[in-house]
């Protein structure tokens, strides 16, 4: 690709400032209600004195802590069954199911029964989040399990290796990159799964402190929070790719 | 294409044991019920949430309820499948236009879309508007993205015989580039179908005054418990009938295709 050379990629940086343009002039132009559409400049300074009076970082320190620990119980039970369902058969007719009805359900729908058990605090939270987690790392692990190439299981047989060194030496690490990948789809569930929770349920956090903020008609907070849930997802996403390719490149094709 | 009864048969019969830890589950919540080791108030016997199932289907609440989730749902859904299998096509075709969308579209893809649901009920008020605008968003971000990887990916062979028999640039998507994504397109229109419910759901419980998901706040709020697993039932089974409806049309469309029937067999689980 020569033309990638270019320092400056002009042509996204150009669609960006545009939008950025066209949502500010037709803000100050009065074109809607700026309580519909605040100009970005009000957005902009709105973003500044959030952060800089803390409200911001608290919320969003709460809300990635909320999300965090749900993904990491989640991860850990989903990697755990994935592995036993590819191990013993009895383990997959027993899990299989579950998996099954689970894993295209609505898991926001479940909200209700999680307040139910575990109240209105961080806890109904990150089990919700764990539970919206859970089926498709399941089903990463268990794909990824089941397709580790015969040949390495073989050679690792036929060098004297017993079952379980196998599974640990040979079929876990040829899961790893492939689990990660799960792990990059289970994080945008995480925070999607955390702010609908906090939006509904309340408790603080980003997604309670933005439907206040609607409620209260203080759109410049609306947009603010909205931009920084957006770079969120975007560097949590990226931090991932570049891990990815630096520390799993070797499963590139 | 015929279905032979005995493979009806024979499928029944795999389904029932593949579905028999369900029947465990219920017994043993049941047994966890009636021996008292949980709270009643807490988790309704399995009998109190069938009676009140039957009562929510026989009485339409149900049936009402769930035509509005899915009406919305299946609006955003088509909507955006069809603006998203357009943008998806468009990005593949013109470099141009990729460099310019690409930031918006990652901005976009990154945003968790239940965010936007605030912003939306601020803009359209309660009601269908600000549902149908939520699922759309969601349901386009994957229908782009697959989209755009199907496209790309089309063996240029196929691109060059279709042009050496005489394809116009104009007859080029729809006789060569789309078919040849439709696997893509697919597991995008899988994802999608599975954000349109979500979106719904959570649209309804934030900023809504009927659908499934308001039903099932309502039942949580007002301590109907058996009520409110009922409904959460009927969504999962609602959810599970679409997806693998989804999954069926994909398999028998794609029989031409090689990656098909492995694939399949993959996702069955």
């Amino acid at each position: 690709m020569p033309q990638k050379s270019v320092l400056i990629p002009w042509r996204p940086v150009t669609s960006v400032v545009l939008l950025l343009l066209v949502w500010e002039l037709a803000a100050r132009a009065k074109l809607t209600p700026p309580l519909f559409l605040p100009p970005f400049s009000v957005v902009a300074d709105q973003l500044c004195r959030s952060i800089a009076d803390g409200s911001l970082t608290n919320d969003l320190a709460l809300s990635l802590a909320r999300a965090f620990g749900g993904l990491l119980v989640g991860t850990a039970t989903g990697v755990a069954c994935g592995l036993v369902m590819s191990r013993s058969r009895f383990a997959e007719w027993l899990i299989d199911p579950f998996v099954a009805l689970g894993f295209p359900a609505p898991k926001i729908a479940f909200l209700p029964i999680f307040i139910l058990w575990f109240g209105i605090g961080s806890s109904s939270k990150i089990l919700l989040v764990a539970f919206a987690c859970i089926f498709p790392v399941v089903i990463g692990t268990y794909n990824a399990a089941r397709s580790v190439g015969r040949l390495f299981v073989w050679s690792a047989l036929s060098l004297g290796s017993n079952r379980r060194s196998i599974f640990f030496h040979v079929i876990l690490p040829a899961c790893y990159p492939r689990i990660f990948t799960t792990f990059r789809i289970a994080v945008p569930v995480a925070l999607i799964t955390t702010f609908t929770a906090e939006m509904v349920a309340g408790g603080g956090g980003m997604g309670a402190t933005l439907i206040y903020s609607q409620r209260f008609f203080e759109s410049p907070t609306v947009f603010a929070y909205i931009v920084v849930m957006m770079c969120v997802g975007l560097v949590l996403d990226s931090a991932l790719l570049s891990f990815q390719r630096r520390f799993l490149g070797w499963a590139e094709n | 294409m015929l279905i032979r009864p005995e493979a009806v048969s024979a499928g029944a019969a795999r389904l029932i044991g593949r579905m028999s830890p369900l029947v465990l589950f219920i017994a043993l919540w049941y047994g966890a019920c009636s021996s008292g080791l949980v709270n009643s108030e807490f988790l309704p016997t399995p009998t109190k949430v069938a009676a009140a199932l039957a009562d929510l289907v026989s009485g339409g609440e149900i049936a009402r309820n769930l035509f509005v989730t899915l009406f919305r749902a299946a609006v955003g859904l088509g909507l955006g499948s069809i603006c998203g299998i357009w943008i998806g096509l468009m990005m593949a075709r013109s470099e141009r236009f990729k460099a310019y969308v690409t930031p918006i579209v990652g901005g976009t893809y990154s945003l968790p879309k239940s965010a936007l649901i605030p912003l939306f009920a601020l803009w359209f008020g309660i009601g269908n508007v600000t549902a149908i605008a939520a699922v759309f968003l969601a349901c386009l971000l994957p229908m782009i993205v697959n989209t755009y990887h199907g496209v790309v990916t089309t063996p240029k062979v196929l691109v060059w015989s279709a042009q050496a028999l005489g394809t116009t640039d104009r007859e080029l998507p729809s006789q060569v580039l789309l078919r040849s994504a439709m696997p893509d397109i697919f597991t995008g229109l899988r994802i999608a179908l599975g954000f349109s419910f979500v979106l719904a759901i959570s649209t309804e419980m934030i900023a809504s005054t009927s659908g499934i998901g308001k039903l099932i706040f309502l039942y949580g709020e007002n301590g109907t418990y058996d009520y409110m697993f009922a409904a959460i039932a009927c969504i999962v089974a609602v959810a599970f009938v679409a997806d693998r409806v989804t999954l069926l049309g994909m398999h028998r469309l794609l029989r031409w295709h090689e990656s098909a029937a492995a694939d399949y067999e993959r996702r069955r689980l």
